[in-house]
């Protein structure tokens, strides 16, 4: 049975794509077949984050116009094969595609990949119902101020409506420091007002945005990080294994700490 | 430019590009990193690794935008005709988005006071978007005084809008030019402006862009692509069919460079110095030259 889940937020810029992507590649590297679908039209970013964009020569668009075969418009990663994108197309609107021919897609794609992910856009307009249409889960992306969170409640509620049960909740850029300080809100308080089961927590990381601005999925970096290792517990949390959440709380200089010490005893 | 060999029919006129993209099928579940070396006729040149991905030697898409030209003194807005875009998939909205962007390219050298003549033809139009138009021509100082329209609804709403209309089908040089054969090239198109992301410029004729063609914009002709400018979108060239299209950039670092049904991307690597720079067809397939080692009769060695 084919997972078919959304990532979707309401807000803008609050990583849905980040977390399309590093999922995606997460899943991918486990062994599973995965297609990640692009549904930002007009906007399109998932092909830039998995530095895919020179390969793409048809897109959703097209294969909708049936002027290319789905295989054909399909851009299989430079790294891993067991990922596919299918791009958005640039020159279009969300108005390009309706919620059925969606599903024509998604459907199509299913009968040959594990996960399907798609990568919703912004908003609650077409482009939000033409991603959440095919899909029977869905990741909720949000980060910890109110305007996020209050606009992850809004779309929980739309994603009911649509019949979208299987709702997941991921807490994105979070600072441990600032949650402590009291400055922040913390897991606790975002989940309390959504009342959506968690599946992961993403500390707020400054690779994300080299990762992004290289086209290099976080998860594929061989120096591990913390995101990296988040995104990598998200991808096993929906194999449904039980993964202890992170301990972000002991901040990355109790790293560098440690480090620090260990190479102090070796010098003394 | 020899316009005859713009044939729609691909697939006559393309047995090089064919085996090309034939033999890069199979090279599909290779990944990557095959920097093809220089062919050796272009020593100094960029390499470009031909791709992976298949670009069909089938039909080449090619979507019909409206046409802008002079002709008699007066500017002709041609729309595409049923034809050539269905109703279902014709979106106003798009046409007065790109009527705008294309109105602001040409700014510099129109008179003011221009009188423009819309051709319909068998496109359906009703008085508000008459009226949208006139508004978006008025900021541009352009005034619609014709309509040419072949259905009684359109015609109507020009007359209620208070343009004159021309009734007559076909058979006179109005529209000769936007009939279902593409075939001669239309006048070159120049535009001033920056393709941006999203931008999407397609033209029946040559296109010269004084600008750059930023990633995600793309530029479609039927004839060649000269840019003065930086080059980092998507041209494609000869887009019917006609290998002997060139594009030309200030900066060549493209997306992707399509020339007929070939296909080729950049490399990965980024480059440290630019020169002007011109993509043509090789049997081997797109490779980039010096735009001052290349030669029209260069062209000629290759396709005799």
């Amino acid at each position: 049975m084919t997972r078919i889940i959304v990532v979707t937020s309401g807000k803008g810029g609050v990583g849905k794509t980040t977390v399309s992507a590093n999922l995606g590649m997460a899943l991918a590297k486990i062994g599973r077949q995965v297609a990640l679908v692009d549904a930002d039209f007009g906007l399109r970013n998932l092909d830039l984050l998995l530095g895919l964009e020179n390969r793409i020569v048809y897109t959703a668009v097209e294969v909708l116009a049936k002027e290319c075969r789905l295989e054909q418009a399909l851009v299989k990663d430079k790294r891993q094969p067991n990922l596919v994108l299918l791009p958005a197309a640039q020159n279009r609107t969300k108005d390009a595609v309706s919620p059925e021919q969606m599903k024509l897609l998604v459907s199509t794609l299913a009968a040959k990949y594990q996960y399907v992910v798609i990568d919703s856009p912004a908003g609650i307009e077409m482009g939000f119902k033409n991603a959440i249409a095919p899909a029977k889960e869905a990741l909720i992306v949000t980060t910890p101020e109110i305007s996020a969170v209050r606009d992850a409640d809004r779309v929980v509620g739309l994603l009911e409506a649509e019949g979208v049960k299987e709702i997941r909740l991921i807490i994105n850029r979070i600072r441990p420091a600032m949650v402590k300080a009291n400055d922040m809100m913390s897991v606790q308080d975002v989940q309390e007002l959504l009342a959506v089961p968690l599946i992961g927590v993403i500390p707020d990381d400054e690779r994300v945005i080299v990762s992004t601005n290289r086209g290099e999925p976080l998860v594929l970096a061989e120096n591990p990080s913390l995101a990296g290792a988040a995104f990598e517990n998200i991808a096993r949390r929906l194999e449904g294994e039980t993964i202890e959440f992170l301990d972000l709380d002991a901040p990355s200089d109790s790293i560098l700490a440690k480090l620090r010490k260990l190479l102090w005893t070796k010098i003394v | 430019m020899n316009s005859n060999a713009a044939t729609p029919d691909i697939k006559s006129n393309s047995g090089l590009t064919e085996t090309e993209s034939i033999s890069n099928v199979a090279d599909v579940e290779v990944n990557s990193s095959h920097t093809s070396s220089d062919s050796s006729d272009n020593t100094d040149l960029t390499d470009l690794s031909s791709d992976e991905l298949e670009l069909s030697a089938q039909k080449v898409t090619y979507s019909y935008q409206f046409q802008l030209k002079t002709e008699a003194g007066r500017l002709l807005l041609i729309l595409p005709t049923e034809s050539q875009v269905p109703a279902a998939e014709f979106s106003w909205s798009e046409i007065c988005q790109q009527l705008k962007q294309r109105l602001h390219a040409g700014e510099r050298w129109r008179e003011p006071q221009t009188i423009m003549h819309l051709v319909c033809a068998d496109r359906l139009l009703d008085s508000r978007q008459l009226q949208e138009l006139a508004e978006i021509l008025n900021t541009h100082q352009i005034q619609l005084k014709s309509v040419t329209a072949w259905r009684r609804q359109t015609a109507i709403a020009a007359v209620t809008n208070g343009y004159s209309v021309e009734q007559q089908q076909p058979e006179n040089s109005l529209n000769s030019a936007h009939h279902i054969s593409p075939n001669p090239l239309a006048d070159t198109l120049y535009l001033e402006m920056t393709v941006r992301s999203g931008g999407d410029i397609r033209h029946p004729g040559t296109v010269v862009i004084f600008g750059d063609v930023n990633p995600g914009g793309m530029v479609v002709a039927n004839g060649d692509i000269l840019v003065w400018g930086r080059l980092r979108g998507i041209a494609h060239a000869g887009a019917l069919g006609n290998q002997q299209c060139v594009i030309m950039a200030l900066q060549m670092e493209p997306t992707q460079l399509r020339i007929a049904d070939a296909i080729a991307r950049a490399p990965e690597k980024s480059l440290l110095q630019f020169f002007p720079e011109v993509a043509h067809m090789t049997p081997q397939g797109i490779r980039i030259v010096r735009a001052n080692g290349f030669s029209r009769s260069q062209l000629s060695k290759i396709y005799p």
